[in-house]
């Protein structure tokens, strides 16, 4: 292609990707909108189960934005500076996921319009506000740390403003990790293992979502990664999946240690029809050992192959969300236990969940929303990641 | 302080649901409704209820029973409920200790329902606010009803009596004695969130009744074998008196 065929080309994908995602979006809006007339009551939502499939795209894309900012934080932080030239597009994917997520967790509220309640009246031993002072703060720190990045008279700032950015996510996705743990009343929950294991869940969420936005924007622009860098990424992609392995079995399997949990551990773990074999084949195989297998295996790890592992990862994610968001509402609660109670209202029963379309297309309308930030962003911005060719030729002369 | 609670007797309750439906048509048409109902004739009704009667076996069949057992909001004297609420419209009141929802601060973010260990909170998935058993608030406190009128529509309701309403902090109440007097005690205590409302237990009744309390030892019939008939051609009672 000559050089205006390929920049009318590539003009035309560009609008013709931001058409996609406005038009996804759109539905994303009418979805919220049916729902916001009706009432919840069209969607799969009940009493027993009370967040639904837009919880889990919401939390997805929350846990994900903070731990796509983990790639920033690991050049402005640690120093590595095969990172630092990442923060940017890292910086911007963090309030890309984080603006989708926050926007579906909001239009999936009975009363989205009270919104303005929830940002002025704040119950401070509620876990819950503080997520949303929390998120709130998240973009305010995350955009200073990009204009750092952006101004040069700003950047002796960067390196502190990273500092405060890297503070800030981990103690956001404590709180993100909290609303589960601080929940005693519900067997799936109410355990300390829930922080840290959703700090090292978006780890290795958020540099999945990065390594693909990565990987487009270079096939994009004709650009290769530099094997050097695909190692180090490949390989922390690795840690991450395999400590959010090792933190999920950590949880079931104190649990099944547990007398009381057994029965909770027996249906999420065996007996409950989609939640174990989402947990099972949705994040135990597509999400960790496919992935594992993608990186490691000889003759693997390309950077072809390190992209399918990022996307095991992500449906992954989603399936292991899934199961522990929904699974874990229809585990009945156990009021007598050793007795079998039932009722007319479904009482002591497994909670029946099934997503309605107009929730599927809420959680999507979040990912459009940041699917577009994301496009336009790294468009307007350039922050395509261009590494030191020279410099990395020196460091790793056998790659 | 002044805590208002419920106390159901489960030896008294026949599991009728009178005291659910009449909760439903108390709350449906007050201050606090209307309660959605979704789908009410099919196969399988959603809805808003206050309150619900769970029914449940005890035992090993074939030395069973059924108890039913209503359960409402508890009123906790320490709600779970309340410091989760991100806005604050979950609260305790001070004056009575009821537990209730401001409906115009509640987002609907619904994670009340998630810190409730009894299943207590419902979404109004018209309304779209979290709702729960108020102790019909709105009805205790109303001059306009008389006196003996100004109790919850469900203990009003109870065919059986089962349901008794009053201050549990207060000995000389008709609730406190009982829970006193018949072994009332709160559902899962060990949660910590003292439950105003509390349940009377089960109460077998057993009588044991020997033979000669069926048989008096001194019946005549025993020595003397029956009673002679008279005859049929014989004059009867009537034919041989005069008035």
């Amino acid at each position: 292609m000559t050089g205006a065929a390929s920049k009318r080309f590539d003009v035309s994908h560009f609008y013709g990707l931001v058409g996609l995602g406005l038009a996804v979006l759109l539905a994303g809006l009418g979805a919220f909108h049916y729902m916001e007339e009706h009432g919840h009551i069209v969607s799969g939502m009940n009493n027993q189960v009370v967040w639904g499939t837009p919880h889990v795209f919401a939390i997805f894309m929350i846990v994900a934005a903070s731990g796509v900012l983990n790639v920033a934080s690991i050049g402005s932080v640690f120093g590595k500076t095969v990172y630092k030239v990442r923060a940017p597009l890292s910086g911007l994917l963090c309030l890309a996921l984080l603006g989708g997520g926050l926007m579906v967790l909001m239009l999936d509220l009975g009363r989205p319009d009270r919104v303005i309640v929830a940002a002025t009246h704040y119950n401070f031993t509620s876990v819950f506000a503080w997520n949303v002072f929390l998120y709130s703060g998240m973009f305010g720190i995350v955009a200073v740390y990009l204009w750092t990045m952006m101004e040069r008279r700003m950047k002796p700032l960067s390196k502190p403003a990273g500092f405060a950015a890297f503070i800030w996510r981990l103690i956001l996705t404590t709180g993100t990790g909290s609303i589960f743990g601080f929940l005693v009343a519900r067997q799936a929950y109410g355990s300390a293992i829930l922080a840290p294991m959703f700090i090292v869940m978006s780890f290795a969420w958020g540099l999945a979502v990065f390594y693909i936005v990565q990987s487009v924007m270079y096939a994009w622009n004709g650009m290769e990664l530099h094997p050097s860098v695909l190692r180090r990424m490949k390989n922390l992609l690795a840690v991450f999946v395999a400590g959010t392995a090792y933190f999920v079995a950590a949880y079931h399997v104190t649990n099944i240690y547990f007398a009381r949990q057994t029965e909770f551990e027996q249906f999420i773990l065996v007996s409950g029809g989609i939640y174990p074999l989402l947990l099972w084949l949705g994040f135990g195989v597509v999400g960790t050992l496919v992935p594992l297998l993608l990186i490691f295996l000889p003759g693997l790890g390309t950077p072809r192959a390190v992209l399918f592992a990022s996307a095991g990862v992500i449906i992954g994610a989603f399936a292991l969300l899934y199961t522990f968001i929904i699974g874990g509402q229809a585990f009945p609660l156990q009021i007598f236990p050793g007795f079998e109670a039932s009722s007319s209202f479904g009482d002591g029963a497994v909670g029946a969940y099934s997503p309605s379309l107009p929730e599927v297309l809420l959680g999507l309308g979040g990912v459009a929303a940041a699917f577009l930030i994301t496009t336009i962003g790294v468009r307007i911005l350039h922050f395509l990641p261009q590494d030191d060719l020279v410099q990395l030729e020196a460091a790793n002369p056998a790659d | 302080m002044t805590q208002l609670a419920l106390v159901i007797d489960l030896n008294v309750c026949v599991g009728c649901s009178a005291c659910v439906t009449s909760c439903k048509e108390w709350n449906t048409s007050s201050a606090a409704g209307p309660l959605c109902d979704g789908n009410p004739y099919g196969a399988e009704p959603t809805g808003t209820f206050f309150n619900r009667v769970q029914t449940f076996e005890v035992g090993t069949y074939p030395a069973t029973e059924t108890v039913h057992f209503p359960k409402s909001c508890m009123h906790c004297e320490d709600p779970p409920c309340v410091p989760v609420c991100p806005t604050g419209a979950s609260y305790k009141r001070k004056s009575d200790g009821i537990v209730l929802v401001d409906y115009d601060k509640c987002i609907g973010c619904k994670y009340c329902s998630w810190a409730c260990p009894y299943g207590a909170r419902e979404f109004d998935e018209a309304g779209k606010v979290m709702k729960k058993c108020t102790l019909c608030v709105d009805r205790i406190y109303d001059k306009g009803l008389p006196e003996k009128e100004r109790k919850p529509a469900c203990v009003r309701a109870c065919p059986a009596g089962a349901r008794l309403f009053g201050d549990v902090h207060d000995p000389d109440s008709e609730v406190s004695q009982a829970i006193r007097e018949q072994g009332g005690y709160a559902l899962m205590p060990e949660w910590g969130t003292q439950p105003a409302n509390h349940y009377l237990p089960r109460r077998k009744t057993q009588l044991h009744i020997h033979e000669d309390e069926l048989e008096r030892s001194d019946n005549p019939l025993l020595i003397d074998s029956e009673l002679p008939q008279p005859g049929t051609g014989e004059p009867s009672l009537d034919d041989v008196t005069s008035w």
